[in-house]
């Protein structure tokens, strides 16, 4: 969830307007057997531009995880907006699924905490 | 368990307290007094309160010797972050001046968590903000299992790792590029995401600013610190990991 905190030093490397999220679908439902589906999950501010990630899933397992989308502001190069791409594909972990006690990561605002793997981990209270 | 989450530094500190043989009543207590401590140290240290001590610190108004004794303390913690960390974390050197952040909000949860110890509770951890403090161990399990969240997806973790005091992440996938290379100012890293554990907070903090800026060197850094242990994911998704960074495989997936 992009929370409006723009980059401001490096004046207008950021995308101009908020992200817009789409309802995240990182369980895509299960197809058919055999069948291969995709799902493109919301879509992401992550300091250099935007991007949401592809997830193929085939038989009721996630097959491939591309980039389905990708902005990045005109003053990086190609080159640069190439070398962001994300590639954990064999580390995409359900939060949901781990038995994890807290989330460590950079420090979401508190406007970004109700979006957060940590606030579900509080509501949930348990663990 | 006592759970509670307390909007303050600008993100939500969230305790999860396990009281064991502790009153309930006392667990509650040490959990205010937690609280009001990280108030108190957001009074002093925040940079978006132009009354803070440290931004009349920063603009000459204030003295050391009449500032609150705690900024010493800091700016003794930061000296010491700084030569640690080989100058890849440096408060001294950002745009607009002496900014002790990077070690703050670690040092900040680490006092919280110190609170609810010296009150006996059982176990607890405080993440303050992704920066998380540890003590005991978690009910029914023989670790803290620390979810590292995936830098380019906020609903997923890139691994989990076992902790048992500190674990600290810096990254710019959160609040944007906002992270300086002390040593040439740039602003642009390959690093998308360092978390560092070990047992103080505050140098766990400090060094994960310092990894991203630290970029390939990052991991060779923690190495020369005892007790410190590093894991990086760059901009390109490669990882790399230390060789005493425990990976939590069971439950996992």
């Amino acid at each position: 969830m992009h929370t409006g905190g723009a980059p401001s030093i490096l004046t207008g490397t950021g995308p101009s307007t908020p992200v817009t999220s789409s309802p995240s679908t990182t369980s895509p439902a299960k197809p058919p057997t055999g069948a291969a589906s995709s799902a493109v999950g919301t879509a992401e501010q992550y300091g250099y531009g935007v991007l949401a990630v592809k997830v193929t899933v085939q038989g009721g397992r996630i097959t491939d995880v591309s980039t389905s989308k990708l902005q990045t502001a005109e003053q990086y190069s190609q080159s640069l907006a190439q070398q962001v791409i994300p590639m954990l594909r064999n580390e995409i972990l359900s939060a949901q699924s781990a038995h994890i006690n807290a989330i460590s990561g950079a420090t979401y605002t508190s406007e970004a905490y109700a979006y957060s793997v940590q606030s579900a981990l509080d509501a949930l209270g348990v663990k | 368990m006592i759970v509670h989450a307390e909007e303050v530094m600008g993100t939500v500190v969230s305790f999860h307290v396990e009281p064991g043989e502790c009153p309930a009543v006392e667990a509650h207590t040490a959990l205010e007094a937690a609280c009001t401590r990280l108030h108190e140290l957001d009074d002093i240290f925040s940079t978006w309160k132009p009354g803070s001590a440290l931004n009349r610190f920063r603009a000459g108004i204030l003295r050391l010797p009449q500032a609150p004794p705690e900024m010493a303390l800091v700016l003794e913690l930061c000296d010491e972050a700084r030569a640690l960390s080989q100058g890849w974390f440096d408060p001294w050197a950002m745009p607009g001046g002496f900014d002790p952040t990077g070690l703050v909000k670690g040092w900040a949860t680490e006092q919280a968590l110190g609170i609810l110890e010296l009150a006996c509770v059982e176990s607890a951890m405080v993440n303050g903000g992704g920066d998380i403090a540890l003590f005991g161990l978690p009910k029914n399990a023989a670790a803290w299992r620390i979810g590292i969240r995936h830098p380019w997806r906020p609903d997923a973790l890139a691994c989990v790792l076992k902790a048992d005091r500190a674990v600290a992440t810096s990254g710019c996938y959160e609040r944007g590029p906002h992270l300086i290379n002390p040593k040439n100012g740039r602003m642009l890293f390959r690093t998308a995401s360092a978390t560092v554990v070990g047992s103080s907070l505050p140098l766990c903090d400090a060094l994960a600013t310092a990894l991203v800026a630290a970029e390939d060197a990052g991991p060779e850094l923690v190495r020369s610190l005892d007790g410190y242990e590093a894991y990086v994911i760059g901009v390109d998704g490669e990882e790399d990991a230390t060789e005493g960074i425990v990976f939590a495989t069971e439950g996992v997936r």
